[in-house]
């Protein structure tokens, strides 16, 4: 009797071990990331979005997350709530997430794609997997108005705002008049 | 009294008592007197004219007041140097969350349900703050302590919970002795002798709206003018065992499957015979005396163990009622069901054995009855500051860095060993507990039939327990709740409650993992998915089955309506201190005892119900 069940309860444990490991891949992504939902669903800066998306069927994922960051206030970015995706790959928080604004969006720091430069976005050089969806919000709002010549992304609004500092703020203005808040 | 070194533990720990009822007022007070300066105390509840024998803070003008801030109060008088913070909130309430639990060196647990301590274990787990829990019936009580990794947690042990029956099958539908039990006690007796302002699931409700049963009338149960007691007797018999079967008759649907119950009147009862003479003798000396008024005693019927035939039962009701009537004026109107109170327990007795008869359920004796009914203790205000004083300290222990000399400690009814507190050595954490160490379970369930509604209010809030769900498959979030979700989420998740497991946006199908977690205790478990088409509606009535450390099926107590608490054969409810006087014999305690610190000896020590039968 004993070996036997021996056996059986080894078997079992391995399935179970087995069945982990498959919750694993991507796991520890996902288990971070339902952390993070439930630490912004408990506590964000005020005027912040920032929520998994809903795919066409329904669903909601927790490897992209759709957001909003507001202009600050007595910035040239006040008024405009930003529209932002933020990618996680299944190697977060190993590996920073990608955040994109929309397409051709004005900054010097951004990509002609949409995609944020940042020192903490960046896997060599700020990024820790400590640092939470709130800081990365909080640290792209920062971004917004003091932008860092030393690491241009964009042409256009690189060359505005070293060359033509008045055009550069009519213009990002205007940008924020085109991000009205969503409600 | 505590040593200076022990002193200075004390005067500079912060402490959270959850709970100011039986225990609390009890540890407050010990508390406070110890030399503890800083304590916060949260509980929900107002004061009740019935806590006042006891919960010795509270005083009449206190009535409808919060238990917590006049436990404050009152203690305050006496140690007006003490911090004391009251909070007259849920302990559930998102405000006392991680954080909130992380300011305290140690948490006391002075609560009455166990879905309130299993929500403050999970808080402690994840706060890793050391929980002293405590629990009182009658004369029996328990303390002991939950240190995370270090000693089993308050769910590492299977506790099970008083077992509630639906109202329609106390009403409708009975098939158990206790069924019928549960509704002569706490429908007919409570609508005869209790408050009658209170609603009540007595009659049965037929879809036939013309029907105009006589029982329906809100009347039926008053007293007509000129109407005797023995006629009124007469009148109830036939209104609910009779007039009342026929009309739950009338639901066709409902016999479609069971067996039709019989209506009884009392001239089928006594066709072939008279009625007992119902005379004098309730004028008897002892009369009003509540513990040896007896109709049983008159009819003859003198052995409590003996089955009473169906005429004997209906002479029985009639009598008990009448002597109930005759005897207990005064109190007609408050009456509550003690098990005590023989003339009451008769008469339930009776009316349980008249209900069984039309059902066709096997008859009790009086005793059996009374076993019963009556797993019901009252709670001792001694043993409470018993259980108090052993929290504290054991509290102190834990302060002190002790935690090996800590003990969970059972108070016995009577001595064993020469021993009423007995001491026994605190476990290591279950690996398989699915609190404290995140297992998974398996969940058997008809993936095509089965609603996600179904998962989430049957076993994800029931069974689990989790309070505010979050459930997740892989990366795609499938439920959540809370009052901060947008609409469009709210109406996304509504959408999916409403779908069948493998029809969701993420599809839940056979072997599919699912992430349970808390939006508010940081309770995680995996539910690993297995289709099955067939369940089995007796035993498996949620057509659902969750495996693998399952540590309680949930009451359902139906909101709004009476509560229906009885217990059966083998239901067991962790120690309790219920303010509504009425507590649950501890079997978890009995069992746990009986493995730790007695041998051979078969007695059992703290069993109110002494069984008989043989199992």
């Amino acid at each position: 009797m004993r070996p036997l069940s021996l056996s059986l309860s080894l078997s079992l444990s391995l399935s179970l071990s087995l069945s982990l490991i498959a919750l694993m891949s991507g796991g520890i992504a996902r288990g971070r990331l339902s952390e993070e939902r439930k630490s912004w669903r408990k506590n964000h800066p005020h005027g912040f979005v920032a929520r998994p998306a809903c795919e066409p069927d329904g669903s909601l994922n927790l490897m992209l997350w759709h957001c909003s960051i507001p202009g600050k206030a007595g910035t040239d970015w006040e008024g405009g709530y930003f529209p932002l995706t933020i990618h996680f790959s299944e190697d977060y928080p190993s590996k920073p997430p990608k955040c994109k604004f929309p397409q051709g969006f004005f900054h010097p720091n951004v990509y002609p794609s949409g995609t944020v430069c940042l020192s903490i976005l960046n896997e060599d050089y700020g990024w820790r997997p400590a640092i939470t969806v709130k800081q990365i919000l909080v640290g792209i709002q920062d971004l917004l108005d003091a932008p860092n010549p030393a690491d241009p992304a964009q042409v256009e609004a690189y060359q505005l705002f070293i060359q033509d500092p008045p055009e550069y703020k009519l213009r990002v203005k205007q940008q924020a008049k085109h991000y009205p808040p969503l409600i | 009294m505590a040593t200076p070194e022990e002193l200075a533990v004390i005067e500079k720990a912060k402490v959270l008592m959850v709970g100011a009822g039986g225990i609390g007022c009890e540890l407050l007070k010990t508390l406070a007197l110890t030399g503890f300066k800083d304590i916060h105390l949260i509980d929900l509840d107002t004061i009740e004219v019935s806590n006042l024998n006891r919960q010795f803070l509270f005083r009449k003008q206190h009535v409808g007041q919060s238990k917590a801030k006049v436990a404050r109060d009152a203690v305050l008088k006496f140690k007006p140097d003490i911090k004391i913070e009251a909070h007259h909130a849920n302990v559930k309430n998102s405000d006392f969350d991680v954080e909130f639990f992380k300011q305290f060196n140690v948490v006391l647990n002075g609560l009455d349900n166990v879905d309130a301590r299993r929500h403050v274990n999970r808080l402690c787990l994840a706060a890793g703050v050391p929980l002293v829990e405590s629990g009182s019936t009658g004369y029996l009580g328990q303390v002991t302590v939950h240190v995370k990794d270090q000693t089993e947690c308050y769910e590492c042990q299977t506790k099970e919970l008083p077992k509630t029956y639906p109202v329609c099958t106390i009403t409708n539908t009975p098939s158990k002795p206790v069924h019928c039990i549960v509704w002569a006690k706490d429908l007919l007796f409570a609508r005869l002798f209790g408050d009658r302002n209170q609603s009540s699931d007595l009659i049965v409700h037929t879809n036939d709206r013309t029907s105009s049963a006589a029982t329906a009338d809100t009347d039926f149960f008053n007293i007509k003018d000129g109407e005797t007691p023995e006629s009124y007797a007469c009148r109830v018999f036939d209104g609910v065992f009779g007039d009342n079967i026929e009309v739950a008759l009338r639901n066709e649907e409902t016999w479609k499957s069971r067996k039709r119950p019989r209506p009884l009147y009392i001239c089928e009862v006594y066709s072939d015979a008279k009625k007992p003479r119902i005379d004098g003798s309730c004028n008897s000396p002892d009369g009003n005396d509540k513990h040896t008024a007896s109709a049983a005693r008159i009819l003859g019927l003198s052995n409590p163990q003996e089955v009473w035939t169906v005429r004997d039962s209906a002479n029985v009701f009639l009598k008990a009622l009448e002597l109930l009537l005759n005897t207990r004026q005064k109190d007609i109107g408050s009456l509550v069901f003690d098990k005590d109170d023989q003339l009451a327990m008769e008469f339930v007795t009776a009316a349980a054995n008249l209900r069984s008869s039309c059902f066709d359920i096997p008859m009790q004796s009086l005793f059996e009855a009374k076993g019963i009914a009556g797993n019901i203790v009252h709670a001792i205000a001694t043993t409470n500051a018993i259980i108090s004083g052993l929290i504290v300290l054991e509290a102190i222990k834990l302060l002190m860095g002790n935690l090996d000399d800590c003990r969970t400690t059972y108070c016995l009814e009577y001595p064993r060993r020469k021993m009423l507190l007995m001491p026994a050595e605190l476990s290591a954490p279950k690996s398989s507990c699915y609190v404290c160490s995140q297992s998974t379970l398996l969940l058997e369930v008809n993936t095509t039939m089965t609603r996600l509604r179904e998962v989430v209010e049957k076993i994800v809030r029931g069974q689990l327990s989790v309070n505010s769900p979050m459930i997740s498959q892989g990366p795609c979030l499938i439920y959540e709740t809370g009052d901060d979700l947008e609409e469009d989420m709210v109406t996304q998740y509504n959408q999916n409650l409403e779908k069948f497991l493998d029809s969701l946006p993420a599809p839940i199908v056979d072997g599919s993992i699912l992430s349970i977690e808390d939006f508010q205790q940081e309770f995680t478990c995996h539910l690993q998915i297995k289709h099955r088409e067939i369940f089995d509606e007796e035993k498996e009535p949620d057509n659902m089955v969750l495996s693998g450390k399952l540590s309680t099926t949930r009451d359902q107590a139906l909101p709004g309506s009476v509560q229906l608490t009885a217990v059966a054969d083998n239901v067991s409810i962790h120690a309790v201190d219920d303010d509504d006087e009425v507590i649950l014999i501890d079997e978890v305690a009995k069992q746990d005892l009986k493995r730790k610190v007695l041998d051979e000896e078969s007695v059992i020590v703290c069993g109110k119900r002494q069984r008989t039968e043989v199992s």
